[in-house]
C-alpha cells in the first residue's frame, strides 16, 4: 500500500472515483481457448487488466530433480509484459513475479488432482499484458480457466478476487488509484463450489471486522466471476449446429 | 529452445506435395494465411498492436522514456526493438535468459524499422545534450503457429505508427502523435520440400530447412535481410522471392494504413 | 458423433460443479464423490450409463493404456532399444527383443532411425508412466509411406463412429488406407488426390472438432467423390 494522505478516493455521494459503489467490482470478461499453440488457454479482462494464461502438459518433469514420484508438479510463471505498466518493465528476474508465481503454483496444486500424474509437470504461463491493480487475481482466474480448457482434472476452479480499504472504508476490487493510495489490499483465491480459500495475501492495515467484511465482499464477487468463467468454457464448446 | 523431433514422414510428405506444387494446408507456394491486425489494444502502452496470423498471435507495445543523449549525438533520441519468446508461446520454448532465437527475432525487426529511417532520431530531441526520447518497442509472442517474424514485424510497425508521445506525463509539453515516415514491412520465406514458400506454417517450419526474411520500405527498397538456419540458396531463387515480397509487403502496408485511419 | 452429444443428456459441466446426489450410483471417470454428492473434475459432457456417472472430456492429453495401438516417432536410439514419442507425457521404450525383426546388439539404427514412424502396441504401463512397446503382432510395422494427421484424442471415437462406420465411409469415399492410433495420430495412405481429400476431412476434427462440422464434412466428401 502506498499509504494514504490527502488523496480523496471517495466522492461526497459515497461512490468511488470511477462511479462504482463500495461493493461493486469492475467488469470482467473471459474468453477460453485463445491461444492455438497451447493445450489450454484463457484471456481475462478485469477492469483494464488483461491477463492471458497458457497451459502445457502434463509432460515429463525436467530437470529430474524437480520430479515427484507420487504426483505432478505445477510450474507457474507469472510475468508482466514490458509494456503492461506506466513505466516500462525491464525483462528479466523480478522478485515480485517470483513470489506471485510461487504462491499461485501452490494454490493451483491444491485443486488440480496432481496425484493422477506422477513424475509429470504441468506448465502454467501467466502473461499480464495490461496492469491496473489486481493482476495476480486476474492471473489466477485465467490460469483456472486455461487448466479446465486443457482438460486437466481439478476438484474445483479458483477465482482470483480482491477487496481492500480506502479512506477507512472497506471496498471491493481496488483499482489503480485505490491500490496506490488506499490502506489495505486483500487478494484471495476462492474455490467457488466448496467455499474454501487456496490463495491468500494481504498488506496494509485491517481490523478483524474490516477483514470479515472484505472477505464477505470477496465471496460475493467470486460467485459472480465464477459464472463468467463457466460461461466462457461453455461458449468455447457450444454445439455448432444452428 | 528445446530441440523438436522431426518426423521423417512429415519431411517426406512435404517433399511429395512440393513436387506437385501443393502444401500441407492446401495453400499455394506464395499464398499467405489470414491476417488480422488490431491497434491501440493495450491500456498502458503508448502504442500497441495485436496480430493474429493463422495460428500465430503476437502483441507489440511501445513505451517512451526520457534519457540523456549519447555525448557524440547530443540531439538524437533512440529507438530499440526487443522480442521475448517466452514459454507461453509454445511447448518448445523454455524459461531462462533470452534465447538466441528471441534475440535474432528482436534484432531483425529492429533493423528493418531503424534502417528504413522511418523514425527521425533528431525529432526525438527535447533539450539538446540533456533530454531525448528513448522509444522502446517490445514484441511479445503469445502463440507460435509458424512465421512469427512477419507477425512480429507487422505488430511492431503498426504499434509504432499509432503511438502517442506521453509528453504530459513527463512534463515536457503536450501529448502528440509520434511522427513515423514510412511503413517497413517484412516478408518471410522458408525452404520446404526443396523450394521456397511464403509464410511457413508450424509444420513447414518443423519439416523444412533455411528461411529468409526480407524487409521492404515504402519505395520498395531493402532495409533488412536475414538468412537463418542451415541451408543455402541461389541468386535466382532470391530474385523470385523478392518479387513476391514486394507484392506481400504492399498488401500489408495497406492494411496498416487502413487501421490508422480508423 | 462423440457419445456425449447424442441422447437426451447433453449437459456441459465444469470442474468443481456439483452434478447431483451420489445415492445408488457410482462415480466414473471425470467425477469424484464428496459428502454424498458427485462433483465434476473435468470440463466435459455429463454421461450416465448403467448407474455410473462420468464426464466425457472435451479436451484431454493422451494417457497411454496397455493394449493401445499407437503411432510413435523414434526420439532416441540406443544399442539395444529405442525410445518413442507417443504423444503422451512420457517416452515409451521398445526393447530390441520386441521388434519385429531379428536385431543384433548395436544394429538398432539400421532398422529404425530418429524421426521414423512405427505402428506399435503398448505392452505395459506402470503407475509412474514407465511404458514398454511391442511391435510383435499382426500389422505392427515401420511406416515408410503415407502421412500422419493429428487429432484430439477425445475425438477418436467421433472419427471412428459406431462400429467404425464413419471411418469406413471415409475409406470408401477416398480410397485411402487409414489407421487410427489410440494416441490421436492418424495414418493415411493413398493416391495424391485421395490423400488430400482424406486429410482435409480428418483435419476438420482438428479445427472444429467440438462442433458437428465433421459429419457435414464427411457427407460433403461423399457427395463430391460419389459423383466421380
Amino acid at each position: 500500500m502506498g499509504g494514504y494522505g490527502d488523496v480523496k478516493l471517495l466522492r461526497d455521494d459515497g461512490k468511488r472515483l470511477d462511479g462504482r459503489a463500495i461493493d461493486e467490482m469492475r467488469a470482467v470478461t473471459i474468453e477460453a481457448g485463445v491461444l492455438p499453440a497451447a493445450d489450454g488457454s484463457a484471456m481475462v479482462t478485469h477492469g483494464l487488466n488483461v491477463a492471458v494464461a497458457a497451459v502445457y502438459g502434463p509432460m515429463e518433469a525436467h530437470p529430474r530433480k524437480i520430479q515427484r514420484q507420487d504426483r505432478a508438479v505445477i510450474d507457474v510463471r507469472y510475468n508482466m509484459a514490458p509494456f503492461s505498466t506506466g513505466d516500462r518493465i525491464r525483462p528479466g528476474f523480478n522478485r515480485r513475479s517470483r513470489e506471485i508465481s510461487k504462491v499461485t503454483a501452490e494454490a493451483l496444486e491444491s485443486v488440480v488432482l496432481v496425484e493422477r500424474y506422477p513424475r509429470s509437470k504441468i506448465r502454467v504461463e501467466i502473461e499480464i499484458l495490461a496492469a491496473e491493480a489486481g493482476t495476480r487475481c486476474a492471473g489466477i482466474t485465467a490460469a483456472s480457466v486455461a487448466l479446465a480448457d486443457a482438460g486437466i482434472p481439478m476438484r474445483d476452479m479458483i477465482v482470483g478476487v480482491a477487496s481492500g480499504k480506502i479512506e477507512d472504508t472497506v471496498v471491493l476490487d481496488l483499482d489503480k488509484a485505490e491500490d496506490n493510495y488506499g490502506q489495505a489490499d486483500l487478494p484471495v483465491g476462492i474455490l467457488p463450489n466448496t467455499g474454501e480459500i487456496a490463495f491468500l495475501q494481504m498488506d496494509g492495515d485491517l481490523s478483524i471486522d474490516e477483514y470479515n467484511l472484505a472477505m464477505e465482499y470477496n465471496f460475493k464477487a467470486a460467485k459472480e466471476i465464477h459464472e463468467v468463467m463457466a460461461d466462457a468454457l461453455k461458449r468455447r464448446y457450444e454445439r455448432g449446429d444452428a | 529452445m528445446m530441440v523438436e523431433l522431426v518426423p521423417s514422414l512429415l519431411r517426406q510428405e512435404i517433399n511429395r506435395l512440393s513436387a506437385q506444387d501443393q502444401r500441407l494446408d492446401g495453400r499455394g507456394q506464395f499464398e499467405g494465411r489470414d491476417v488480422q491486425l488490431e491497434v491501440d489494444c493495450l491500456y498502458n502502452a503508448e502504442g500497441s498492436a495485436k496480430v493474429v496470423w493463422g495460428d500465430t498471435i503476437v502483441f507489440a507495445g511501445v513505451k517512451f522514456e526520457i534519457r540523456t543523449p549519447w555525448p557524440d549525438r547530443p540531439t538524437q533520441g533512440s529507438l530499440m526493438c526487443g522480442a521475448e519468446l517466452r514459454p507461453v508461446a509454445h511447448r518448445k520454448y523454455e524459461p531462462g535468459p533470452p534465447s538466441p532465437e528471441s534475440i535474432e527475432l528482436g534484432r531483425v525487426v529492429d533493423r528493418g524499422i531503424r534502417e528504413s529511417g522511418c523514425i527521425d532520431m533528431e525529432k526525438l530531441c527535447i533539450v539538446p545534450g540533456e533530454k531525448v526520447w528513448g522509444v522502446m518497442i517490445d514484441i511479445h509472442v503469445l502463440s507460435d503457429g509458424g512465421n512469427i517474424f512477419d507477425a512480429a514485424g507487422l505488430a511492431a510497425i503498426a504499434a509504432l505508427r499509432t503511438s502517442i508521445v506521453p509528453a504530459e506525463r513527463f512534463d515536457v509539453g503536450e501529448d502528440h502523435t509520434l511522427k513515423v515516415n514510412g511503413t517497413p514491412i517484412m516478408a518471410s520465406f522458408k525452404r520446404a520440400g526443396g523450394r521456397f514458400v511464403y509464410d511457413p506454417s508450424e509444420e513447414e517450419e518443423l519439416g523444412g530447412d533455411e528461411r529468409i526474411h526480407i524487409t521492404l520500405g515504402d519505395e520498395g527498397h531493402l532495409h533488412s535481410l536475414q538468412k537463418g538456419l542451415k541451408g543455402v540458396f541461389t541468386p535466382s531463387e532470391f530474385a523470385e522471392i523478392l518479387e513476391v515480397a514486394e507484392t506481400k509487403c504492399t498488401e500489408l502496408r495497406k492494411m496498416v494504413a487502413e487501421k490508422e485511419r480508423n | 458423433m462423440s457419445k456425449g452429444q447424442v441422447g437426451a443428456e447433453q449437459r456441459l459441466v465444469t470442474p468443481g460443479m456439483v452434478i447431483g446426489p451420489a445415492s445408488g450410483k457410482r462415480a466414473g471417470s471425470g467425477t469424484i464423490a464428496e459428502n454424498n454428492e458427485f462433483i465434476a473434475t473435468r470440463l466435459g459432457w455429463l454421461n450416465e450409463r448403467n448407474d455410473v456417472v462420468s464426464v466425457l472430456p472435451i479436451n484431454s492429453a493422451y494417457m497411454p493404456r496397455s493394449g493401445d495401438l499407437i503411432i510413435g516417432y523414434v526420439a532416441e536410439v540406443r544399442n539395444n532399444l529405442w525410445f518413442f514419442d507417443v504423444n503422451g507425457p512420457f517416452q515409451a521404450l521398445l526393447p530390441m527383443s520386441l521388434a519385429p525383426w531379428k536385431v543384433e546388439y548395436g544394429s538398432t539404427r539400421q532398422h529404425l532411425g530418429i524421426g521414423d514412424a512405427a505402428l506399435a502396441r503398448i505392452q505395459e504401463v506402470d503407475e509412474t508412466h514407465n511404458m514398454v512397446l511391442t511391435m510383435k503382432g499382426v500389422g505392427l510395422r515401420r511406416l515408410n509411406e503415407g502421412a500422419v494427421v493429428s487429432i484430439p484424442v477425445n475425438l477418436i471415437d467421433t472419427l471412428r463412429g459406431e462400429n467404425n462406420a464413419t471411418l469406413s465411409r471415409i475409406r470408401d469415399a477416398t480410397n485411402c488406407r487409414i489407421i487410427v492410433g489410440d494416441n490421436g495420430r492418424v495414418w493415411i495412405h493413398g493416391d495424391s488426390e485421395d490423400m488430400l481429400a482424406s486429410r482435409q476431412v480428418i483435419q476438420t476434427l482438428q479445427q472444429e472438432g467440438h462442433k458437428d462440422t465433421f459429419e457435414t464434412a464427411v457427407l460433403a466428401l461423399e457427395g463430391e467423390r460419389g459423383e466421380n
